[in-house]
């Protein structure tokens, strides 16, 4: 095995069975487990991922119907992809764990925390997808690398260009993606939120493209315990535009929850 | 003894109670203009009833109070005061940056030719989320916040600092303080740390968000510390803050009280955040008597009756006022009695107020 350099921990791979489904998912770091789901574009590692790991186990799931698994046309509702990552995590024996959720996978991390809240210790939801303004099916979709690039990115000329395949993978998911994201307000999830006995961090991006982070307000307003927090100069890509805020901020509040608002930096300038 | 008016400058509409940070959902300008309009109208009042001070207070994030800023609404009750002194208590000075501090309050004391009084506080737990500071280091960040604002104000020449919490390499204000050697300066003297740094540094105290037992037994530890650095603090360098409703009789103020919803127990701040409040806490915030501090702090939300016999609520007629306010003059030897009306509608609380004024105030002067 290669030793990693400082800071940078070595992603393994592995696959877990659940509902049927071939689960492929990466992991890194030792700790208390972090379940990550990714968003619509599928599995991306960004540098946000290593940070997180100096400190706990990630392990980052690819969920069924993305990357190079089959087709998936058997999940009908978000639930029941939830469901089966679920059963994923519980293949890995992991009993109780933080989640966190990117975009699609926020809705599908809301869900999880929602059907086994007893199992989930805090919950991130990254540009969550799980309430979306009306009419945002209608938008048009990115048709070049450099579209997509532009829709998810504060600074697009920053981001290395994404292989034309990028393109072609979120065609083959787009039926899926849209059945299970679909209504933009999910009226049976928002009657849910309210009873959800689990801490949340919602985090937006201020330059995000895709989902007003206002709607963050909403989730503040329907669960019990949310806190909302605004990444500057973040797209809707939060963890790849600005991973050390982002993991900076998750990582305290996967430690302290609430107690979160407290700050713990010190001022000392000099002894 | 000498009688101070403040005002936590509350917002008069409806707001969520028993949580902090507050959302601002039902919030309207309106009202909250009027909130700021009726407490100038009450310190106005107060400067005319004879009152020695009238006092503003710093607050974020809640309904509760509408002065983040006291130095902003204090140069607006400059033009309003016109005999009165006008203290703050406090600025929130760990949280705040020092410089800034000195110059609002030597901007204050030049528009008042020398009738500020400057404190400086800690303030609650919660203050220090609003900006950001770690509340474990509140206590040694106050310490150094006030020799810094000491030393802008009186040093003539420009001057650097090499702190450990703050670094400037000069700083020479304008406008200088009126008085010499600069305004007097109160803290809060609730916990023994506090009494014993007041007692070295000679500086005045005062007692709020306490009980009469508590502020009495903090007065004894201040003025023993004082006394070992040969020193005697007089009874004006001691102030104790409480509510008050005065009316014709005993049995209207505690009507009255009721009506207004003075019996309900109430938290706010810090006491209403309980994760937050646990956080500092667990940060040390609360220091080595930490029971004790968020006790006091927790007897805010006791019921009436209570808060009467704790000292922490003066109600009934004006000769039941005066007898009360001469309790708090024996077990603590206050010179300073500090009253925030008890919010009632506008012209209950401008009554109380004027009936302590003409009733209370002339003979509570004689103590």
């Amino acid at each position: 095995m290669v030793m990693p350099a400082m800071g940078t921990p070595t992603w393994q791979e592995g696959h877990v069975q659940a509902d049927g489904f071939r689960i492929r998912y990466v992991h890194a770091g030792d700790g208390p487990p972090l379940v990550h789901l990714h968003g619509g574009g599928g599995l991306t590692l960004t540098p946000a991922h290593d940070l997180l790991a100096r400190e706990r186990r990630v392990i980052a799931f690819e969920m069924p119907g993305f990357g190079d698994s089959p087709e998936n046309t058997r999940h009908r509702s978000m639930t029941d992809l939830a469901r089966t990552m679920l059963g994923g995590v519980s293949g890995l024996d992991i009993d109780g764990f933080d989640l966190m959720g990117t975009s699609f996978g926020g809705k599908t991390a809301l869900c999880a925390a929602l059907t086994a809240p007893e199992r989930v210790r805090a919950l991130v939801l990254e540009s969550p997808a799980a309430i979306r303004p009306e009419g945002h099916e209608r938008r048009p979709q990115p048709a070049t690398p450099q579209e997509l690039v532009a829709m998810l990115h504060a600074h697009p000329e920053r981001v290395p260009p994404r292989p034309p395949s990028s393109i072609e993978q979120r065609a083959k998911v787009a039926p899926m993606v849209r059945r299970l994201m679909a209504p933009a307000r999910d009226a049976e999830l928002e009657a849910a939120m309210p009873g959800l006995q689990v801490p949340v961090l919602v985090v937006f991006g201020t330059a995000d493209r895709l989902i007003p982070p206002e709607i963050g307000r909403v989730y503040t307003q329907l669960l019990p315990s949310c806190q909302l927090l605004y990444v500057y100069d973040a797209g809707h890509a939060v963890a790849a535009d600005r991973p050390e805020a982002f993991a900076e901020a998750v990582g305290d509040f996967l430690d302290r929850h609430e107690g979160y608002v407290v700050s713990q930096r010190s001022s000392v300038l000099f002894p | 003894m000498k009688a101070a008016l403040f005002s936590i400058v509350p917002y008069l509409g409806q707001a969520e109670r028993g949580t902090w940070p507050v959302p601002a959902r039902t919030y309207s300008s309106e009202v909250a203009g009027r909130s700021m309009d009726m407490a100038l109208e009450q310190y106005e009042l107060a400067d005319q009833l004879g009152f020695d001070w009238v006092t503003l207070a710093e607050h974020h994030f809640a309904p509760l109070s509408l002065t983040p800023n006291p130095m902003v609404m204090a140069g607006a009750v400059t033009q309003r005061v016109r005999r009165a002194k006008i203290a703050l208590l406090g600025a929130t000075i760990p949280i705040l940056n020092p410089v800034r501090v000195a110059e609002e309050f030597a901007m204050l004391d030049t528009l008042t030719g020398g009738r500020v009084v400057a404190g400086m506080l800690r303030g609650t737990a919660n203050e220090y989320v609003t900006y950001d500071v770690n509340p474990a280091e509140s206590r040694a960040r106050f310490e150094e916040a006030m020799a810094l604002i000491i030393r802008a104000w009186t040093e003539p020449q420009p001057f650097g600092w090499q702190g450990r919490h703050f670094r400037f390499r000069t700083v020479a204000i304008w406008p200088r303080p009126v008085q010499e050697p600069h305004p007097p300066i109160y803290m809060s003297g609730s916990s023994p740390e506090a009494g014993e740094f007041a007692a070295r540094h000679r500086v005045s105290v005062g007692f709020a968000f306490t009980t009469l037992p508590l502020a009495a037994a903090a007065a004894r530890h201040y003025r023993e510390r004082a006394a070992a650095c040969g020193w005697e603090p007089a009874p004006d360098d001691v102030l104790y803050r409480v509510t008050a409703h005065v009316a014709d009789s005993d049995e209207q103020a505690l009507e009255e009280l009721r009506t207004a919803g003075a019996d309900v127990p109430r938290r706010g701040f810090s006491a209403s955040n309980r994760p937050l409040d646990d956080a500092a806490a667990g940060a040390g915030y609360y220091g080595r008597d930490t029971a004790t501090q968020r006790g006091r702090i927790d007897a805010q939300g006791r019921p009436m009756a209570d808060r009467i016999e704790n000292g922490q609520l003066l109600a009934g007629s004006p000769d039941t006022v005066l007898a009360q306010a001469r309790r708090i003059r024996d077990e603590l030897d206050a010179g300073i009695l500090e009253v925030v009306f008890s919010p009632m509608g506008r012209e209950r609380t401008l009554h109380a107020i004027e009936l302590f004024g003409t009733s209370v105030l002339p003979r509570l002067h004689e103590l």
